[in-house]
């Protein structure tokens, strides 16, 4: 079990091409913890931006009738990738990670699933 | 006292941004209304409301040693009240629905409290000084005129005394 600060670390320093990380609370917009970023890339702008992707998915969701739950959203840019994994059970509900890649040196699938395993050993 | 259209430019311009916003208002430190687009929520008593909360709120940062005062949020059961400074004489003070992104509110708050601290300084100001910051004699007045005077009336002493205790 990893508490967010250990969590964040780790999804920073074990993940390649990733530049930052943060864990957002949906239901508020605001960052619970942040990781890496710069000047010109504010994780709190993004989590409030990312939030209302989330809740726009969630919306669009509820009007086709879909009763499944999302497990994680990926953006593609030119330059980067954006995983957002929403995380669940253990308190965790309205969560999620939010994890910025730089496209050049990821590796999606292993992006993926590593930020899975951060999700399932992270206690809030 | 100040560009009033202008101030009621940058409300609507927030309320586009953030379509959860059901008011928004902007008000001198003392309780007058500059600027209101408020629907259904009376300005002038929602100004006075909102200089008594920020003579209490600036009191209370200051006793604690939390520097200026920044922003006020209140939640009650059906959405939020947010009050941001603007500038040395002004504050903005909106009001949200229950499902607002409170993320997205900081920052649209924190940006126009800004631009609407520029107008209303500017236009009260003499217009040579820079308009975020006046000089701290002034501010010393204003806190002896007025108890419930605006956010960054307390902080003559800013930085020195806080500082000095903690490092000594």
């Amino acid at each position: 079990m990893a508490n967010t600060e250990t969590a964040l670390k780790e999804a920073l320093a074990s993940i390649e091409g990733a530049t930052g990380a943060a864990l957002v609370d949906y239901t508020s917009g605001m960052a619970l913890g942040t990781i890496g970023g710069s000047k010109t890339f504010d994780l709190n702008v993004a989590a409030a931006g990312n939030t209302d992707v989330i809740r726009a998915k969630i919306r669009t969701m509820e009007h086709l009738g879909l009763k499944a739950e999302i497990e994680d959203i990926l953006i593609t840019l030119t330059d980067q990738y954006h995983l957002i994994r929403l995380l669940t059970g253990r308190g965790g509900n309205g969560l999620f990670l939010y994890l910025v890649l730089d496209a050049k040196r990821a590796n999606l699938a292993m992006a993926r699933h590593q930020l899975k395993r951060i999700e399932e050993s992270l206690e809030v | 006292m100040a560009d009033e259209p202008a101030l009621l430019e940058e409300l609507h311009r927030l309320r586009a941004r953030v379509p959860q916003l059901t008011g928004a208002l902007a008000a001198s430190v003392d309780g007058l209304v500059l600027a209101h687009d408020t629907p259904g929520v009376e300005p002038e008593g929602l100004a006075a409301l909102t200089a008594a909360a920020l003579g209490v709120a600036i009191r209370t940062t200051d006793a604690t040693g939390r520097g200026e005062l920044r922003e006020l949020l209140l939640r009650g059961h059906l959405g939020y009240v947010a009050t941001y400074a603007a500038g040395a004489h002004a504050v903005l003070t909106l009001l949200a629905q229950d499902r607002v992104n409170v993320g997205r509110l900081h920052l649209e708050g924190r940006r126009a409290g800004a631009r609407i601290g520029e107008l209303v300084d500017a236009a009260a100001l003499a217009p040579a000084r820079p308009a975020v910051r006046p000089a701290p004699r002034t501010r010393t007045a204003r806190t002896a005129a007025s108890p419930a005077a605006g956010p960054t009336t307390t902080t003559t002493p800013r930085g020195t005394t806080p500082r000095t205790t903690t490092e000594s």
